[in-house]
């Protein structure tokens, strides 16, 4: 026993052990107590009630969505929702980000000044007080027919207008998918192993998929197009109100500007940090070969950059992802606000809270584990310590 | 200095004139003067911190110099980027720390200048890299990552990478300094052959024994100046200056 306790793997095996065995005894006697409560209060506890409907509207779906519809439905749209504000949230933060992170390198001094200056000022105010500031502006924007309109964009109180084209839904998410691949499928030819050819040689590959795809794309929306109405809807005053095209809610819009700016003041250091990290003898080695200012960001910089920021990166993505609860301080129908709901309108607290914490577990891990993945794939090979 | 913008000499690689470089108000290299004539081989050394380093990084413009003229090639170097891109393509460099690109493998280091600068097709690249790789003895590394090289084995990947570009120049920054001691010979093997070759070379190193091998001349300097231009055997045996027989006694008697 005693040289068992002192085997290194033997002893984490234990430690382990224990340590699983006591979060185990936590959950089940927090479980029980929990049951006892509610029986108390006489609420039903279990998950019967995700299959009665709701009797309230939800107020921003992309999917279809009435009273009579059952909790996990609406869940889904919650989820839904969640997963669309952030993935707008995230990408207008990185290119925020970038933006600032880059002048904050750049050898200009007023562009440095005005990076810096940028990070101070909204690093330092509170994400919900942006939310708010934001919100507060577009709803007292002129309303709708006051509007200024430009290219068939327009800013009105009652949120942003924009122009769509006339599909349907399901044939521009398909189109959508298609320009994803357009994208996706030449840069996978251009990397697998799996075609026995090196990969130079596949240039008329890649461009056959990228052709292809892009074909698909155009196919599907043809084929989706609405009958007897024009390509485009684009938004027009119709009375006291702006009709056709897509309304964008005022607090979708600015919870996205929100997180576009508070999270790209975050990305921006990140980034920074990244471009500090890459070695000076690197760049100055691929000057000294004579490659012009781009090449050396683009061949050297950036991918040496890339792969330090990609790691501080994925936290920060997760992070906002989770500031995407802030939703529910300006009415947007979130994960969390349809929780919330949920839990006024049914009582079923826990279960509730409990769907809500695994939904984002999974949101956040299958983040975690994405960017793991790439981190594996781009990692440096070898002993970096050696220069 | 008209004469030498009249007719240039096609005989010089490279002529610095009264050539000064400050640090801010540190005065870093005072009055350079050097010539240095096509397929000759000059070793630099001195203490550290005399400037070598800062005197061949003006070469090819990793430092920018204050004042005096530097000729490489026939090309003045100055503020046109033209002329800039131009000497970067003729002169070859290699560094201390080996300053390989970690991300690519040994072959994408070496074909990576010639098809964006040089404008090669990838297959020649790659034929004239592994030629090269073989010439510093390492063809069998080049699907290998630098990380996955022992020090010397990067540092002669950084030389046939800088022969890639067919420069008609190499400037070397101590390319040994920062080896284990049984490394250093296959570092120095390779440039003894480059020297065979008939390169023009400038190599910072205190190497005693590679400079009596190769160079035809020896530079010492101090203070960021130029103390004597000798040829090897003279500098080493015969010197009369104090600075030099001084420095010299240090690094023979560590
Ligand atoms: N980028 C720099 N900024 C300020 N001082 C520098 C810089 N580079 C070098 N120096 C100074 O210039 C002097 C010469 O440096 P260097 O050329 O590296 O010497 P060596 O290579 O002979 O050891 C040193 O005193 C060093 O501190
Ligand atoms: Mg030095």
């Amino acid at each position: 026993m005693g040289s068992l306790l002192r085997n290194q793997k033997a002893r984490n095996a234990l430690l382990q052990a224990v340590f699983v065995g006591a979060l185990g005894s936590l959950v089940i006697a927090g479980a029980l107590i929990a049951q006892q409560n509610m029986a108390a209060q006489g609420i039903t506890s279990g998950f019967d009630f995700l299959f009665k409907p709701t009797g309230w509207e939800v107020t921003f779906s992309l999917l279809p969505a009435k009273p009579t519809d059952p909790y996990w439905w609406y869940f889904l749209i919650g989820i839904i929702n969640t997963l669309f504000l952030g993935a707008f949230g995230l990408v207008t933060a990185t290119i925020v980000g970038t933006v600032v992170g880059l002048a904050r390198t750049s050898s200009n001094d007023l562009a440095r000044l005005l990076g810096r200056s940028y990070v101070d000022v909204f690093r330092n105010i509170p994400l919900i007080l942006q939310v708010f500031f934001w919100n507060a502006l577009i709803t007292h924007l002129p309303p709708p027919r006051e509007a200024h309109e430009a290219w068939g964009f327009a800013l009105t109180s009652r949120g942003l207008y924009v122009p769509i084209l006339n599909v349907h839904g399901l044939a521009f998410a398909g189109a959508m998918v298609a320009l994803l691949a357009a994208i996706v499928l030449p840069i996978w030819l251009g990397r697998t192993a799996r075609l026995g050819s090196p990969p130079e040689q596949r240039r008329p590959l890649q461009l056959a998929a990228a052709i292809l795809a892009l074909a698909c794309a155009v196919l599907i929306l043809f084929l989706g197009r609405l009958p007897d109405t024009a390509l485009m809807n684009v938004p027009a005053l119709r009375g006291l109100n702006l009709q056709g095209g897509l309304r964008v809610p005022p607090e979708f819009t600015a919870l996205v500007v929100a997180i576009a700016i508070y999270g790209g003041s975050y990305i921006a250091e990140i980034v920074r940090g990244g471009f500090k990290a890459v070695g000076r003898g690197q760049v100055e080695a691929a000057n000294s070969l004579g490659l012009t200012p781009w090449q050396v960001f683009s061949r050297v910089r950036l991918p040496l950059a890339l792969r330090a920021m990609l790691p501080i990166l994925a936290n920060q993505y997760v992070w906002l992802m989770k500031a995407t609860t802030l939703g529910i301080a300006v009415g947007f129908a979130d994960f969390f606000m349809i929780v919330a709901l949920t839990i006024n309108h049914s009582g079923q607290t826990l279960e509730a809270i409990g769907i809500l914490m695994a939904g984002f577990l999974i949101i956040n891990l299958s983040l975690a584990a994405l960017f793991n993945r790439i981190n594996k794939a781009i990692a440096l090979k070898g002993n970096q310590l050696r220069g | 200095m008209a004469t030498l913008a009249q007719s240039p000499n096609p005989d010089i690689a490279l002529r610095i004139e009264g050539m000064n470089k400050y640090f801010g108000n540190f005065h870093a290299l005072r009055n350079i003067d050097l010539t240095v004539t096509r397929g000759e081989k000059i070793v630099v050394c001195g203490p550290s911190g005399s400037g070598k380093s800062t005197m061949i990084r003006c070469i090819n413009r990793l430092e920018e110099h204050n004042s005096g003229r530097i000729v490489v090639l026939g090309t003045e170097l100055n503020d046109d980027v033209g002329n800039i891109d131009e000497i970067r393509r003729e002169v070859g460099m290699v560094f201390q720390h080996f300053n390989l690109f970690p991300h690519m493998s040994v072959l994408e280091n070496c074909v990576l200048a010639p098809m964006l600068v040089r404008k090669l097709p990838r297959q020649q690249a790659e034929e004239m890299a592994l030629r090269f790789l073989e010439k510093v003895r390492i063809p069998e590394q080049a699907s290998k990552y630098p990380g996955q090289l022992s020090g010397g084995q990067q540092q002669r990947v950084a030389i046939a990478r800088a022969l890639c570009m067919q420069p008609q120049i190499m400037l070397f920054d101590e390319p040994t300094s920062a080896l284990d001691p049984e490394m250093i010979s296959e570092v120095l093997d390779v440039m003894v052959t480059l020297a065979a070759d008939g390169m023009t070379m400038i190599c910072v190193t205190h190497e005693m024994g590679f400079a009596r091998r190769v160079a035809d001349r020896v530079i010492f300097m101090d203070r960021g100046e130029i103390i004597e231009e000798a040829p090897p055997e003279t500098f080493f045996t015969a010197s009369r200056n104090e600075r030099t027989r001084q420095f010299l006694s240090q690094i023979l008697n560590h």
